[in-house]
């Protein structure tokens, strides 16, 4: 009997420090957020959305190759000789065109891994949340600022740039290579008039080197 | 019965007599849906519905309302069509048929008749029986299971709430609630307090706290909400109601538990009777008072739903039939006693 | 006509008509949904005979009460048989004679009886008198069904304890 007693008052207790919690909370004050009237500050490092600053980027692809998922896609065309595209913000020359640079948001996962490796620190993330799109391929952000034209103007000039250098080097190497066979033949004949017996060592150090 | 139905029909248009308690009812459900969201969220500390109507979304059900009526009709294919669509009305005829014998205030009651509690009960137990039809005609098994247990909930909670009520009628000495709430006006204890039933007798605080129980689970309120426990049951027997007949449930449950409290305000609370005595008294404000009351109530029952967890079946029977069916009536011979000593 | 023969009309239909539903149906549950219109319809009937305590007891035993114990019964029990169980008739000839023979008492009955119609007024308080016949002259009926149904109660309540006790014990 004494104990069913203090079970029920116990019950009775409980129930009523419930009680009293939650009529603290309906008199307290609420923490909801009225979403579209007013919005949260979010904290200026914020991981949100990525952005890139195209006039400081160099078009090193750091950032692309830190990426662990691979949003970022960066296709560069070196400068022709002919033009100067000026230095960044922060002083490193530019010699790249930036023919491309998506950022696919929909891959991104925020980590935050693409700005550290930045020399002009020109891709960070930017607080804001709100880019919801109803088709995932208009959550592939666009920096480059080039026009198609231009890009395939710009491509057109390096390629006949390359192919200049390409064969000045072709020449440049040709001549090297018969400069290098001459002096060979010349080593040859002198070996040849030598005769020492250098044979036995010679193939074993390939060997050695795979093994390490 | 009959006879002073038939005067009181005489006394005002049989259409005012019908329409003023169902206005009554549909109001407050409209602010009681909107008013239940609104005390979750504030418990919660959220803010609830505050977009639809401008100020803190008052307007809320009546777009929950008009959403509802455009919906469609549904009915199960294997359901048993006639007893399916026929459930919802049966119920909340059940429980508006109950407001005829509540004295709103003293210059208004549906019918002054002498059986008052004792009608309002029977009627009420009808209560039940819809619930079942609608749990069986939905030939669904979470309507199923939530109906028997809803059934067998109702029928137990039904003895507490009745001998709690006479508790109530062996000092009051009338089943007419009019009489009832008339014999509580005055302010004469210890000089200030009203005469409420709740004050004259201290064994009827005990009853006041088996029968504010009871009533939680007779109008399936958690903690006792088994029968539509949404957790488990989906949505016990509405499973299966869409649109309009759904939200003949919803009514219906909502005028129940009006019902109950405003039977509560009746019995222990003095009903329509000012609790300053004459200052503020008579019919207009005496209604005000009356509803006040009643809302208060139906307040702490939605004030307990966001406090207490879910009881288990076994549970609600054991509370039920071992600890307030034997303390009410102990707490029913106490009261005659101590009505017999002083 | 009279508002009161309407209404008496009108529940006197449903009486009776809930009452063949309730015979004739081939399903059990709407058999018993039936039986509740009936039940309402009387407890009208009562009402139109100034018997407002019998009316309110009505509806609160039989259809808050043993109805939905006939429900428990019927949807606890084997679920194969509620679905359209079989009405043909069994032992036709006995079961006809019987039916015929109390039908010509009752009409014999009803017919012989000398019906004393009185005007009993309009009343508006049958509880009060009530309450005095049960506490005065019909005590030891009263108090006689009392113990019954209490010895009943304790008897269920025996029964099921002692069935679950003697399973404990195999246990």
């Amino acid at each position: 009997m004494l104990t069913i007693i203090k079970q029920g008052w116990s019950t009775f207790k409980s129930i009523f420090t419930g009680m009293g919690v939650t009529i603290r909370h309906f008199f307290g004050p609420s923490v909801t957020l009225q979403y579209p009237d007013e919005r949260y500050e979010l904290p200026e490092n914020s991981r949100a959305k990525l952005y890139v600053n195209i006039d400081d980027c160099i078009g090193c692809n750091l950032c692309a190759r830190a990426c662990p998922v691979n949003c970022i896609d960066i296709e560069t065309v070196p400068a022709t000789a002919d033009v100067d595209l000026g230095k960044t913000s922060t002083g490193n020359p530019k010699r790249f065109w930036l023919t491309r640079f998506d950022i696919d948001m929909a891959k991104c996962m925020y980590c935050d891994l693409c700005v550290h490796p930045c020399p002009t620190d020109c891709i960070y993330m930017v607080p804001e949340y709100e880019y919801s799109e109803f088709d995932r391929t208009n959550l592939i952000y666009h920096f480059s600022n080039l026009e198609p034209e231009k890009i395939a103007e710009v491509k057109e000039k390096a390629e006949i740039e390359a192919a200049e250098k390409k064969k000045k080097r072709e020449e440049m190497q040709k001549a090297k290579a018969e400069a290098a066979r001459k002096k060979k033949e010349m080593e040859a004949k002198k070996e040849e008039n030598e005769k020492s017996g250098d044979d036995d060592n010679a193939p074993s150090k390939p060997e050695s080197d795979g093994g390490e | 019965m009959n006879s002073l139905f038939l005067t009181n029909i005489l006394n005002l248009p049989l259409l005012v007599h019908l329409a003023l308690p169902l206005t009554i009812i549909l109001v407050y459900a409209l602010v009681a849906i909107w008013g239940e969201r609104k005390v979750a969220g504030f418990i919660q500390d959220r803010l609830g519905p505050m977009r639809v109507g401008g100020w803190h979304g008052w307007a809320q059900s009546i777009a929950d309302l008009l959403k509802l009526i455009q919906k469609e009709d549904i009915v199960p294919t294997n359901a048993s069509r006639f007893l399916f669509k026929f459930a919802p009305f049966m119920m909340f005829a059940a429980s508006y048929a109950a407001f005829a014998v509540i004295p709103f205030s003293s210059g208004y009651i549906g019918s002054n008749i002498n059986i008052g509690v004792f009608y309002l009960l029977a009627v009420t137990s009808v209560l039940t029986l819809s619930i079942i039809m609608a749990a069986w005609a939905s030939n669904n098994k979470w309507s199923l299971l939530g109906g028997m247990r809803s059934a067998a909930q109702m029928v137990s909670y039904e003895v507490p709430t009745i001998a709690t009520v006479l508790t109530v009628i062996v000092v009051a000495g009338s089943l007419n609630l009019m009489t009832v709430t008339e014999m509580q006006s005055g302010n004469d204890i210890l000089g200030f307090l009203p005469n409420w039933f709740i004050f004259q007798n201290p064994f009827l605080i005990v009853a006041f706290v088996i029968f504010f129980i009871s009533i939680l689970a007779e109008s399936h309120r958690v903690p006792f909400d088994l029968p539509e426990s949404e957790s488990e049951l989906v949505a016990g027997y509405q499973t299966e109601y869409s649109g309009m007949r759904w939200a003949m449930f919803m009514l219906a449950e909502y005028a129940d538990m009006l019902l109950l409290s405003l039977l509560g305000a009746v019995l222990f609370f003095g009903g329509w009777n000012s609790p300053f005595g004459d200052f503020m008294g008579g019919p207009v404000w005496g209604f005000f008072w009356f509803m006040l009351k009643g809302l208060l109530l139906v307040f702490v029952m939605m004030w307990i739903r966001w406090t207490l967890p879910r009881y288990r079946v076994d549970q609600l029977m054991h509370i039920c039939w071992s600890v307030l069916i034997p303390l009410s009536f102990i707490n029913l011979v106490l009261v005659a006693l101590w009505e017999l000593i002083f | 006509m009279e508002l009161t023969t309407i209404l008496f009309y009108l529940f006197a239909i449903v009486t009776i008509s809930a009452a063949a539903v309730m015979v004739f149906s081939k399903n059990i549950v709407h058999s018993a949904f039936a039986l509740m219109f009936t039940l309402i319809g009387v407890a009208a009937l009562y009402v139109l005979l100034y018997a407002d305590f019998i009316a309110a007891t009505q509806l609160l035993v039989y259809v808050g009460g043993i109805l939905i114990l006939i429900l428990f019964g019927v949807m606890l029990t084997t679920q194969g048989r509620t679905f359209s169980f079989k009405t043909s008739t069994v032992n036709l000839t006995p079961a006809s004679i019987l039916s015929v023979a109390a039908a010509l008492l009752l009409i014999y009955a009803f017919v012989q009886t000398d019906w004393k119609i009185t005007d009993s007024g309009v009343r508006d308080e049958t509880v009060h008198e009530l309450g005095m016949m049960l506490m005065g002259e019909y005590v030891l009926p009263f108090i006689a069904v009392g113990v019954l149904l209490l010895i009943a109660i304790i008897g269920a309540i025996l029964m099921s304890t002692r069935l679950s006790a003697n399973n404990d014990g195999e246990v």
